[in-house]
């Protein structure tokens, strides 16, 4: 028996061995540095918490934070909009669309283009003078003078957001479409049979059974979204332009630490962040438990 | 079935244990053990590939080169640097990095026995020898080229809206601020457009007397010279002298081939750009690539002041196990009369030795510049380019500054504003450099 014990270990090792390095050891290290003034060579300073009260009063966090929240909000709000509308379509037993699967693959695609050419390619969809987007609309008269997309705060975070949904839609289809298939098909024939419309189906019966799975996709959608870095560093300078309002958190903390050399600092900010994402992981979980609850003793 | 599949496991794992074995011999058998005996070279193109096989041809010496893309190259390189581990025998800078790994003191001190570069100081053009010392005025990265920059321009546009398209006489006309607003009008008047963007005048703006980002009391230094980039960048967007089209945007590389389209108050008109603000490694990698119809209609002439841009220098890793033979290579690199020729006529690249570039400076001509000799043009401009305003943090506050510059010009927010918004941008980024 205790030799069996002792081979199950050996079995688990080299994912441990792999973890703690490559894991559990750069998040210690990375906590020590948040205390230094380290800048990348060796001879840093404890400094204390001298970083994280820097991090307190740093206007430019505080903006890559709403910046963050705006853009990401935007997006989820369209993407889960898109997502259910289409699950909605798709799961109506009355309308019987076919081309499920082909649907499913065509909506998923723009997930699998790497983001640089995602970022190259509306770079020049979204141009000003020689963009396709403007060209089209200045043909069909929407508008009368190039927009420039990228170079305003409020189009450019909206440019951002809209390529998110863009990639992301498809994504949240399926999985929100496995949780439509995964309802029992008994709840909506009772509920037509009960005389109720489709409004009433979709918010009384598939919203409800939903929940687990929007929770899903709103926790893992709402830690991706506050860990946004690639397009945004792609698709301007690299460093928020214009005007500070794409930079989201994580590319101030890629700036802070590769650009800037603050390697203490960015430590900082990188607790701040996982801080953050904790804060809302826990309100979001929170929020959807209680209602549950609260439904619940409704209904009793 | 069980028979096989033990037989062919033995089978693996016998074969296994007699690699294992030959691996162990004929590491024994060459003393030091091979691995060690190759020197390592880092860089980020792919251009020294030439340079090394010639050097382990005349050396017999093997020489190992890692690439790695530009964008990676910083972040890999360094922590190879800081733990020696893996870390190359000799490896490249950007001017980008330049002053930061020279800071570092990643660089063996080739000021010193057995190197003597100050020997060379002489025949290496002065501003490149300067740019490779660091403080206390030791050389500790040397560099093959030297990278002016000048105004690339298409002929044909020169001739019909300033009457010449002599390389000499344009550049007269454009040898001031004033000149160069003067030609854009010109060009104006006939439908051009003098640069493709605003930024194409930052070299220009600050004048003859350019200042280093941070002086020795690392405070910033903000000149006059330097805030006229706002008022030239806002006064170009005024008078329409320029395409709208952004430095390396699709439309920037669409402008060298052919007319592009600008919207101006409300009206859509065809416009081509006539120059371009690029230094030697631009005609190459830049203006060749691009530019296919109009190849041969170009030329390069000086702007209202000189100005260099990139570059690359190459030094020994300080605690590299192979100086000397790193130190050939370098030598190839830089000071070998034989090589260098070849190099030169090979690829155009305009050298810092002086010695190779009197010999051979004035047979070169370009077909794509209309037969131009630029290379004798670009070591002149090379010799009035003054050393010493170079620091570590230069492309991260120029990418800042031409942010703060954008938006002024956008008509964002006001010149003050836009310094003030920059000066504390530099603070956050650099907390260590004094700012009003």
């Amino acid at each position: 028996m205790k030799k069996l014990d002792r081979y199950g270990y050996l079995f688990i090792a080299p994912f441990w061995v792999v973890f703690l390095t490559f894991s559990i050891y750069p998040v210690f290290l990375t906590l020590y540095y948040s205390f230094t003034n380290y800048t990348g060579s060796p001879g840093e300073e404890i400094v204390g918490f001298a970083n994280y009260t820097r991090l307190l009063t740093d206007t430019y966090f505080i903006e890559a934070f709403f910046n963050t929240i705006k853009i990401w909000g935007v997006n989820f709000a369209l993407q889960m909009g898109m997502a259910l509308l289409l699950a909605l379509l798709f799961s109506d037993l009355r309308l019987k669309l076919k081309g499920l699967n082909f649907f499913r693959s065509f909506f998923y695609l723009p997930n699998l283009i790497t983001i640089s050419s995602v970022a190259l390619l509306f770079g020049i969809l979204l141009d000003w003078q020689h963009g396709s987007l403007n060209m089209v609309l200045m043909k069909i008269g929407l508008i009368s003078n190039p927009i420039d997309w990228l170079a305003e705060p409020v189009t450019a975070q909206l440019s951002v957001s809209l390529i998110l949904t863009w990639m992301w839609f498809g994504h949240s289809f399926i999985i929100v479409m496995a949780g439509v298939s995964g309802i029992s098909t008994d709840y909506f024939e009772a509920a037509h049979i009960d005389g109720a419309n489709r409004w009433q189906m979709f918010t009384k019966v598939t919203l409800p059974l939903l929940k687990p799975i929007l929770l899903y996709i709103m926790i893992t959608s709402l830690i991706g979204g506050l860990q946004l870095f690639d397009l945004p560093m792609l698709i301007t300078d690299g460093i928020g332009s214009p005007d500070g309002s794409l930079n989201t958190m994580v590319l101030y903390l890629y700036n802070q630490a590769f650009k800037y050399n603050n390697y203490g600092y960015a430590s900082a900010v990188a607790y701040g962040l996982f801080l953050i994402t904790l804060i809302f992981s826990a309100i979001v979980f929170k929020g959807m438990f209680r209602n549950e609850r609260a439904t619940q003793k409704k209904g009793a | 079935m069980r028979k096989l599949v033990s037989l062919l496991t033995i089978g693996a794992l016998s074969v296994g244990v007699l690699s294992a074995c030959s691996d162990g011999g004929s590491e024994g058998s060459s003393s030091e053990g091979s691995k060690d005996d190759v020197l390592k070279i880092w860089s980020f193109t792919d251009e020294l590939k030439e340079p090394i096989k010639t050097f382990e041809e005349r050396n017999g010496v093997k020489v190992e080169l890692t690439i790695v893309p530009t964008a990676d190259y910083a972040t890999k390189l360094k922590p190879a640097l800081e733990s020696g581990v893996g870390a190359p025998d000799v490896f490249t800078g950007e001017i980008a990095f330049l002053k930061q790994w020279i800071d570092a003191g990643y660089w063996e001190n080739l000021s010193e026995e057995p190197y003597n570069a100050e020997e060379v100081s002489g025949d290496i053009v002065p501003y490149v020898f300067d740019l490779g010392k660091d403080k206390d005025g030791n050389v500790r990265a040397l560099s093959w080229q030297t990278t002016p920059g000048g105004i690339y321009y298409k002929r044909s546009i020169a001739k019909e809206a300033l009457g010449t398209d002599d390389p000499a006489e344009v550049g007269e006309m454009m040898s001031s601020m004033d000149g160069l607003f003067e030609v854009g009008e010109k060009l104006k008047d006939k439908g051009y457009k003098l640069f493709p963007d605003e930024g194409s005048i930052r070299w220009f703006a600050q004048g003859d007397d350019p200042q280093a980002w941070v002086n020795e009391e690392n405070e910033l230094v903000l000149t006059e010279g330097k805030q006229n980039y706002f008022d030239y960048a806002k006064e170009l967007r005024e008078n329409n002298l320029t395409a709208l089209a952004p430095e390396w945007s699709p439309s920037w590389f669409e402008g060298m081939d052919k007319p592009i389209k600008v919207k101006e108050g409300g009206k859509e008109t065809e416009t081509e750009v006539f120059s371009y603000v690029l230094p030697t490694w631009g005609l190459h990698a830049v203006l060749k690539e691009n530019a296919k119809d109009t190849a041969g209609d170009w030329a390069v002439t000086s702007g209202p002041s000189p100005y260099f841009w990139g570059g690359t220098w190459v030094g020994i890793y300080k605690d590299s196990k192979h100086k000397e033979e790193a130190y050939d290579f370098i030598k190839l690199m830089t000071q070998d009369e034989e090589f260098l020729t070849e190099w030169a006529k090979e690829t155009g690249d305009v050298l810092a030795f002086n010695p190779v570039t009197e010999k051979i400076k004035t047979d070169f001509s370009d077909e794509f510049l209309g037969g131009q000799n630029n290379y004798e043009f670009f070591l002149g401009e090379a010799e009035s380019i003054k050393p010493g305003i170079v620091t570590k943090y230069d492309q991260q506050l120029d990418t800042l500054y031409g942010a703060a510059v954008n938006s002024y010009v956008e008509g964002k927010k006001s010149k003050d504003d836009a310094i003030k918004e920059f000066k504390k941008q530099v603070k956050n980024a650099y907390p260590d450099i004094v700012v009003d």
